[in-house]
C-alpha cells in the first residue's frame, strides 16, 4: 500500500514537470541536436548530404576570417563586461544606500533597457549615433567637436548599445548581494580601525565577489551571442560570431557550416563560463 | 580613560531618538545605558561609537573632543548584539582584523591573537569560521576581536541577548570578571535588568530618549526617581494616595477607599498633594510587626517558587503582589491573613 502511494505521488511529480520537459525537448534539445548532426555532414549544391559524415566543417573554422570574427566578438565582449564590471560597485552601492522609496524607480531604470525589443533598441540608438545624429549635432554645437565622430558602424556602436542593454545582468545580482550585507559588519570593521574603502576591500568585496563573477558570466554569454545591436550598428565590417552563422545559414543556405559555427560558438562560450566559475569559487 | 557626552541630540527624520543625554562615565567604570526597547539607549552608544553623527552635544574621551573625529580613529571596542563576525575570515582572522588595520606585524598578531583567545577561554579554535562556533562562542570571538586592538573604551550593544539562559549567565560571569582583570571603561546597553545589576557599577535609566535616573544598583531599586524607575527595575505595587498628611512628625497617605497608610518621613514634603505609594512584593510580610502598615487581606492566588512563594492579595479595594519568604507557612487561596510592610520600605513618588 504505502509503496504504491509513494510510487503515485512520484508519478504525479513528473506530471507536474512533463509539460516543460516536452517543450524543452522538442524547442530546445531537439534542434541542438540537429544543429550538432547538420555540423558533421557535407554540404552540396543539392542541400545536406546526410548519407555522409565530414568533420570539414568544423576544420574550416580556422580560416583567419573566422578566427578574426572569432577574435571581434571576444574583443567586443570582454571590453562589454569590463565596463559593466567596473561601473557596477559604485552604483550598486550607491543604490544600497537609497531611501526605499527610490530605490525601484533607479533598478526600473536600469532594468528597462532590456523591456525594449533589441532591434527597436538598435533602431533609436542608430538615430542618435549617426553621423548627423542627436549625439554628434550636440557634440558640434557645444564646439567640443568640429567633425561628426564615428560613433557607428564600427565597434564602438556596438559597445555603447551593449553596455546598458546588458548591464541589469550584473547589477541585480551584485546589488542584492550588497543589500544582503549585515550593515554591523561595515560598523564593525570601522570600530576595528579599517578605513571606507578598507571596509570595502576585506568585507564588501569578498562577500560580494561570487555575485558580480555570476552577473559577469551572464553578461558575458549576452555580448557573445548578441545579434541585432551588431548587425545593425556595428554593420559590414563589424561581423560578429552570431551575425556570420546567420548570413552562412540563411544568405549562403550552407546549413552544416552555419551550425558548425554556432556549435563552436556554444563551446567557445560554455568553456569561457566554466574558467569563469571557477574564479569565482577559489577567491 | 574616562567618557563624557555632554548635550546629545539625535533625530532620525521626525523621530527624536536622543534629547538632551549628559553622561559621565569615570575611568576602569562599568557603566550601563539600561531601558526598554526605542529609548535611544542604541543610539547613544553609536553616537559614542561614531556610527551617527550626533544633531547636537559632544562626545569626549579623557577631556578630549571627538565628537567631529571619525569611526576609524576612535579606538573604541564595539561588540554588537548579533556578534557581526565576519563570516568569510576565520575565529582568528576576525580577531586579527583590527591588528591587521593597524599595521601590526605579523608575529606579533598570531601572539596577540593567541592570547586574546585565552583571554576569552576558546584556545585551540582559532581556524574555526563563525558558522562553526556556537552563539556563545561566536559572542566570545566578537569580545576578544573588539579587546585585541586595547581599546580606550568598550560598548556593548545588548551582547548577550541573543543566547540562552544558562549560557547569558555563564557569559555575564566571565564578562563582569574580564572587566575587572583589563579595566577597561565599558558602557553597556540592556534591556535586561538583571544583566544591569549583575554587571554595572553605575546604570542610567533612559526613558523616550532622556536619562530618568543615574545611580548603583541600590539606589535605583531602593530610591527610584518615578514610577517608571521604579516599575522598571523591578515588580511594584502601586497604591494610589488621595492626599498625604503630616501631623506630629509622622506621615499617612490616604487610600481611594479611605484607609490611612503609614508613609516614610521623607514623604512629609508631598503633603497636601495626591501621591502614589510603591512597595515592592518582598516588603510585604506576614506577621508584620506592631509599628508597620497592616491590612487584613484574602489570598487570591498562589505560586510556589523554590526560594519564595508569591502570592497576589486583595485588601479592600487593593490588590497586592506579595513575595513571601520560603513554604509561606502553609498558605492556600481563600485564607484570611494579615499582612503589612515597616513604612520606610515604602517610596512616595507623585506623578511624572
Amino acid at each position: 500500500m504505502i509503496r504504491t502511494r509513494a510510487f503515485s505521488t512520484h508519478l504525479r511529480g513528473v506530471g507536474f514537470v512533463l509539460p516543460l520537459l516536452l517543450v524543452m525537448l522538442a524547442a530546445y534539445v531537439w534542434p541542438l541536436w540537429q544543429t550538432l548532426l547538420n555540423a558533421l555532414h557535407p554540404n552540396t549544391p543539392q542541400g545536406i548530404d546526410t548519407a555522409h559524415w565530414t568533420a570539414a566543417n568544423f576544420a574550416h573554422l580556422s580560416d583567419p576570417l573566422y578566427l578574426q570574427v572569432l577574435t571581434r566578438t571576444l574583443r567586443i565582449s570582454v571590453i562589454v563586461s569590463a565596463i559593466a564590471g567596473l561601473a557596477a560597485y559604485p552604483i550598486a552601492l550607491r543604490l544600497t544606500r537609497m531611501t526605499p522609496r527610490w530605490q525601484p524607480w533607479v533598478i526600473l531604470a536600469f532594468v528597462s533597457p532590456f523591456l525594449i525589443n533589441t532591434v527597436v533598441k538598435s533602431f533609436g540608438w542608430s538615430l542618435l549615433l549617426r553621423a548627423n545624429g542627436l549625439v554628434n549635432t550636440a557634440l558640434q554645437a557645444l564646439h567640443i567637436t568640429d567633425m561628426p565622430l564615428r560613433l557607428m558602424l564600427n565597434e564602438t556602436g556596438v559597445i555603447i548599445a551593449l553596455v546598458p542593454g546588458h548591464f541589469m545582468f550584473v547589477l541585480l545580482p551584485l546589488w542584492g548581494a550588497i543589500a544582503a550585507i549585515d550593515p554591523n559588519l561595515g560598523w564593525a570593521a570601522g570600530t576595528l580601525g579599517a578605513r571606507r574603502w578598507q571596509v570595502f576591500r576585506h568585507v564588501v568585496l569578498p562577500l560580494t565577489w561570487p555575485a558580480l563573477v555570476t552577473g559577469l558570466v551572464i553578461n558575458f554569454i549576452m555580448n557573445m551571442t548578441a545579434f541585432a545591436a551588431p548587425a545593425i550598428l556595428g554593420g559590414a565590417r563589424t561581423l560578429v560570431v552570431s551575425v556570420l552563422a546567420y548570413q552562412v545559414n540563411l544568405e549562403q543556405l550552407n546549413w552544416p557550416l552555419g551550425s558548425a559555427i554556432a556549435v563552436a560558438l556554444l563551446a567557445f562560450t560554455l568553456a569561457l563560463v566554466g574558467v569563469g566559475q571557477r574564479l569565482a569559487v577559489r577567491r | 580613560m574616562s567618557l563624557r557626552v555632554d548635550g546629545l541630540h539625535k533625530r532620525f527624520g521626525a523621530v527624536t531618538a536622543v534629547r538632551g543625554v549628559d553622561l559621565d562615565v569615570p575611568s576602569g567604570t562599568f557603566f550601563t545605558l539600561l531601558g526598554p526597547s526605542g529609548c535611544g539607549k542604541t543610539t547613544i552608544l553609536r553616537a559614542v561609537a561614531g556610527i551617527y553623527a550626533p544633531d547636537q552635544g559632544r562626545v569626549l574621551l579623557d577631556g578630549e573632543d571627538i565628537t567631529a573625529r571619525p569611526i576609524h580613529a576612535r579606538n573604541i571596542g564595539l561588540v554588537f548584539q548579533n556578534h557581526a563576525l565576519f563570516p568569510h575570515m576565520t575565529a582568528f582572522d576576525n580577531i586579527a582584523f583590527g591588528l591587521r588595520m593597524r599595521g601590526v606585524s605579523r608575529a606579533e598578531r598570531r601572539a596577540r591573537v593567541a592570547e586574546a583567545l585565552a583571554l576569552v577561554r576558546l584556545e585551540g579554535l582559532g581556524s574555526r569560521m563563525p558558522a562553526q562556533l556556537s552563539g556563545g562562542q561566536q559572542q566570545r570571538v566578537a569580545l576578544a576581536r573588539a579587546l585585541v586592538v586595547r581599546p580606550k573604551l568598550l560598548l556593548l550593544d545588548e551582547p548577550l541577548s541573543n543566547l540562552d539562559a544558562r549560557l547569558r549567565d555563564e557569559l555575564r560571569v566571565d564578562l563582569r570578571a574580564l572587566q575587572h582583570r583589563l579595566g577597561v571603561t565599558t558602557v553597556l546597553v540592556t534591556h535586561d535588568i538583571e544583566e544591569a545589576f549583575v554587571l554595572s557599577d553605575r546604570i542610567a535609566v533612559l526613558r523616550a530618549g532622556q536619562i530618568d535616573q543615574v545611580g548603583v544598583p541600590r539606589e535605583l531599586y531602593r530610591m527610584p526617581v518615578n514610577r517608571f524607575v521604579a516599575g522598571f527595575v523591578g515588580p511594584v505595587n502601586e497604591i494610589a494616595l488621595t492626599t498625604v498628611t503630616a501631623l506630629d512628625g509622622v506621615v499617612w497617605g490616604t487610600t481611594e477607599n479611605g484607609g490611612r497608610l503609614r508613609l516614610p518621613n521623607e514623604a512629609a514634603a508631598m503633603s497636601g498633594g495626591a501621591a502614589w505609594l510603591i512597595v515592592r512584593p518582598e516588603h510585604i510580610s506576614l506577621a508584620p510587626d506592631p509599628v508597620a502598615n497592616r491590612i487584613d487581606a484574602v489570598v487570591e492566588d498562589l505560586v510556589y517558587a523554590g526560594a519564595a512563594t508569591r502570592c497576589r492579595l486583595r485588601a479592600g479595594g487593593l490588590s497586592l503582589a506579595a513575595q513571601l519568604d520560603g513554604e509561606a507557612s502553609g498558605l492556600t487561596i481563600g485564607a484570611k491573613v494579615t499582612v503589612g510592610w515597616r513604612a520606610e520600605d515604602g517610596v512616595v513618588r507623585q506623578d511624572d
